[in-house]
């Protein structure tokens, strides 16, 4: 009896190390990304990638509010939440305001989010988004110019479910293609209306 | 010393074999489970509530299981310098007399590999898994991202 109470309380002092070892073990294999944040301005600037319809580049928004968001399709949480509040934003505009903006879509996830997948995620928005992607060093020369940031967290080659640590700001880009501002992640609807309502009126000619 | 030490490592195994005894699914209440509708051809999705832990222990939900998903984890987004990193983790603690949140942007169980068809207005089922092993059924709505405009979205 008593040997069997002595190796209960060493099967518990085993798993209470390995539960108090454990965020630690976690922390040291996750600290990768951090700190290739940009802290100049980012230049921005334009770029091309494929939609669904073909290539699509920033300045065919010359005329344009233009607001670029980079995710991707695999994401429960982030991405949906950032496009749901752009899409409540987008309802609250007049039909002239919608005309006059442009939602992007950049998913930096190319193996997995073809073309025509982007486009069957961004249409669920129904905001007008036209989802785009390219292949790593096209997603890679836009992501430095734009201060994005992204890593695709996969332990294993074969797991096809990882998913991409990624920055979450909107980019705002006024007509003519200039970077003006990004917005953080969850940023309000109200919010989303406001900006671009400032931006559209500062551009009125 | 050694006996201190004993004595301590005895009242340490009283207070885990009180546990053993205590039904954690019982003492759990869920309120507001739902799970997030994902756009068509979306491969992951996930769920959210709030978790009210009525003992005066805390307890840890170790596992989730849905038939609506391939698979099924505990998740939680850290934010780094503006990077939203998702990652899975071992158990959600529900402190004693206490909450454990899941909400957009920071704990949730994520459903991965989703079977057709989740979609505003169908129900999904899951079970929650606690650490005694006790488990506890709910019932979820699925709920559209754009749905807290009142309006939603038709398909
Ligand atoms: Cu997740």
């Amino acid at each position: 009896m008593k040997k069997f109470i002595f190796f209960t309380v060493l099967l518990g002092i085993v798993i209470g190390l390995f539960i108090l070892a454990w965020p630690f073990s976690q922390q040291n294999s996750e600290q990768t990304t951090a700190h290739l944040i940009l802290n100049d301005k980012p230049v921005g600037g334009d770029f091309t990638l494929k939609s669904a319809q073909g290539p699509v580049s920033l300045s065919d928004f010359n005329d344009k509010l233009v607001l670029v968001y980079f995710g991707y399709t695999f994401c429960p949480d982030i991405c949906p939440t950032n496009l749901g509040n752009l899409a409540l934003a987008y309802r609250q505009l007049s039909e002239d305001e919608k005309a006059k903006l442009q939602i992007l879509f950049v998913s930096v996830d190319s193996n997995r989010d073809t073309p025509q997948r982007l486009k069957q995620y961004a249409d669920y928005f129904n905001s007008g988004i036209i989802g785009l992607t390219g292949s790593k060093a096209e997603l890679d020369d836009i992501v430095n110019r734009y201060g994005v940031v992204y890593m695709i967290h996969q332990e294993d080659p074969k797991d096809e479910h990882y998913s991409v640590d990624h920055s979450a700001f909107t980019y705002v880009i006024t007509p003519g293609g200039e970077l003006a501002t990004q917005l953080p992640h969850a940023t309000s609807p109200d919010d989303f209306v406001k900006t671009i309502r400032t931006y559209l009126t500062q551009t009125q000619p | 010393m050694f006996k201190h030490t004993l004595a301590l490592f005895a009242a340490a195994l009283s207070i885990i074999s009180v546990n053993a005894f205590a039904d954690n699914a019982a003492d759990i209440e869920v309120e507001q489970p739902y799970v997030r509708e994902v756009p068509p051809g979306a491969m992951a999705t996930g769920s959210f509530m709030t978790l009210t832990n009525m003992s005066d222990q805390d307890i840890q939900l170790v596992q989730a299981k849905s038939n609506a998903a391939k698979k099924v984890e505990l998740h939680t987004h850290v934010h780094d310098n503006g990077v939203m990193k998702m990652r899975q983790i071992p158990a959600i603690k529900i402190p004693a007399d206490g909450q454990a949140h899941l909400k957009p942007g920071g704990l949730h169980i994520m459903l991965i590999g989703l079977q057709d068809g989740i979609q505003a207005g169908q129900t999904i089922e899951m079970t929650l898994v606690f650490k005694d092993g006790s488990e506890k059924s709910i019932s979820m709505p699925v709920k559209s991202v754009m749905s807290h405009s009142g309006h939603m979205m038709s398909h």
